[in-house]
């Protein structure tokens, strides 16, 4: 797969319920006010249903960034 | 040692002068010198503590550098696993197997079995919830790759035995503590100034409040049965100030004395009771342990029931707050007072307006339309505390149906407020006082020495009426 950030993007904005949401690969949750441990949750079950993949707990706890969620989506 | 110990106010100064005269050369010296200051604090219990606190300690260390160097993510899970399981294993034997064995034996005795109550004689190692809760979130920002393990063995034991947190935190992570354990310290004038306002307000908030609240809520509480709806409901009033002024009182100083060695802890409280909602509230009281069930139980619970949607939202936080009923004790009423809170939830939840970040720096300007808000998710809270609080789930139970029947029978008594209003109307008035002195940066030293004035007037009023003055904090049993 070849997924970019302006894949992404979308979901973040749909599910953190923010259309002016800009996010990079170095976005981390902290920069993001609407990114609660809440909206996380619901963030990876829209990511897995969108690109039809599903993560371990393992490779989402280890995200730190954004950049991280791409590539695990890329591997 | 306690903080508001004789023995504490001769140990802080000797520390002090030590640390930035004798071994301020280098970080190293320093490091080893308050890991031996803690150590010396914490043998003031029970010395004997000291070797599974060293335990605990060489046991996580060592399992962060096996991790980092496992070359397989299976033997890095065995190793995380036994780390974690040792840890909570010493936790659970220590604090909950007295509670398991009486529940078994009321099980036993329901189900027709009669058996003679035996208890093992164990006592709880003060700290124990607090350095555990270290350990394991190191050991798992490890294994998620979150940090690397550290190298130095004294800078890391000095991160789980500093003693401004040791007994009662804040529960701090590697990641905000280490790199300052591990930078060189400089005295300075104003975070030393600082440190010692946080010192006089958290000795006030106990001293003053906390301890005068104590007898009145004790009296009420104990004695229940004989007091008046409005009595018993201003008794949970008392002790949710009392809490407050015992728990927050307790961080402030500890946030104090560890200012004046240079080294910041983390806010543990930021006006929780001026919340406008159960979830806003847990974002600002005991920050510190929210934020950690947050990260370590609620999210890895969460992910695994993701796919059930808001039922499985709904669990997770059940399973974490019905956790943190279990870690503030080991009994019933502290499991339904979790309960009680996961409920709170439920409309957050289906709302998804639900967990907010964690740690708001600043508190917002509050508003008039706030305040119907601010009273109703107080007034939930209180609910809780009656569970808290109570000895036992039956006292509990009685507590409030006494609220309820007595009330319903005489309801004209809500006009008629006792003397308990008074302690009301004074707690009220220092929570205002407190939101405006620190949140609009008002802590003159007008209120510096006036708060010094009434700790001194308080300990010289106990000790000429001979008070029995509570002297351990809340906290410590947990």
């Amino acid at each position: 797969m070849d997924i970019k950030i302006e894949d992404l993007s979308p979901i973040f904005c749909e599910v953190l319920e923010n259309d002016d949401l800009l996010i990079t690969e170095s976005t981390v949750a902290a920069d993001v006010p609407e990114w609660d441990s809440l909206n996380h949750i619901y963030l990876v079950v829209a990511i897995e249903k969108q690109f039809k993949v599903k993560f371990t707990t393992h490779q989402i706890q280890s995200w730190k960034c954004v950049g991280d969620i791409l590539t695990d989506l890329n591997k | 040692m306690l903080f508001n110990s004789f023995q504490f106010f001769l140990f802080l100064p000797i520390v002090f002068v030590l640390y930035w005269f004798v071994f301020s050369k280098n970080k190293s010296t320093q490091n080893v010198f308050l890991l031996i200051a803690s150590y010396v604090f914490y043998s003031f219990w029970d010395w004997r503590f000291s070797f599974l606190l060293a335990f605990s300690t060489i046991l996580d260390f060592s399992t962060g550098l096996i991790i980092e160097k496992a070359d397989s993510h299976l033997k890095k899970r065995r190793w995380m696993r036994f780390s974690i399981l040792t840890n909570l294993g010493l936790l659970a034997y220590f604090k909950y197997t007295n509670f398991f064995i009486d529940s078994f034996i009321d099980l036993f005795n329901v189900i027709g079995i009669h058996s003679d109550p035996y208890t093992l004689n164990i006592i709880l190692p003060v700290g124990i919830s607090f350095y555990t809760f270290h350990g394991v979130s190191y050991v798992l920002d490890i294994y998620f790759g979150r940090i690397k393990p550290h190298q130095n063995i004294v800078d890391y034991s000095l991160f789980v035995s500093y003693f401004p947190l040791l007994v009662s935190g804040p529960i701090e992570r590697a990641t905000h503590l280490l790199p300052q354990i591990k930078e060189k310290r400089e005295f300075g004038y104003v975070q030393g100034v600082e440190g010692l306002k946080l010192i006089i307000w958290g000795l006030f908030k106990k001293i003053v409040i906390a301890d005068s609240l104590a007898p009145v809520v004790n009296e009420i509480f104990q004695n229940y049965q004989n007091h008046s709806s409005i009595t018993l409901i201003i008794g949970v009033i008392g002790f949710a100030f009392q809490v407050y002024g015992d728990f927050s009182g307790y961080t402030d100083i500890a946030r104090g004395v560890s200012k004046l060695l240079g080294i910041e802890l983390i806010l543990n409280f930021n006006f929780p009771y001026f919340s406008k909602s159960i979830p806003e509230f847990w974002s600002k009281w005991h920050i510190s342990l929210s934020s950690w069930l947050n990260d370590y139980v609620f999210t890895p619970l969460a992910l695994r029931f993701r796919n059930w949607g808001r039922q499985g939202v709904f669990m997770a936080v059940t399973l974490t707050f019905l956790i943190s009923g279990f870690w503030h004790g080991a009994a019933w009423h502290f499991v339904i007072w979790g309960a009680l809170h996961a409920i709170y939830y439920i409309p957050s939840i289906y709302s998804k307006k639900g967990l907010k970040s964690m740690v708001k720096k600043k508190v917002e300007l509050i508003s008039f339309t706030d305040l119907p808000k601010i009273i109703i998710t107080f007034s939930f809270v209180c609910f809780g505390y009656v569970f808290f609080r109570a000895d036992s789930l039956l006292i509990a139970f009685n507590y409030i149906e006494i609220i309820i029947i007595d009330f319903i029978s005489n309801p004209a008594q809500l006009f008629l407020l006792p003397m308990g209003v008074k302690i009301v109307y004074f707690s009220a008035i220092f929570l205002i006082l407190e939101l405006l002195i620190f949140n609009y940066k008002l802590f003159s030293k007008k209120v510096f020495w006036l708060s010094l004035l009434l700790i001194e007037i308080q300990f010289c009023y106990d000790l000429f009426y001979s008070v029995d003055i509570p002297n351990t904090f809340i906290y410590f049993q947990f």
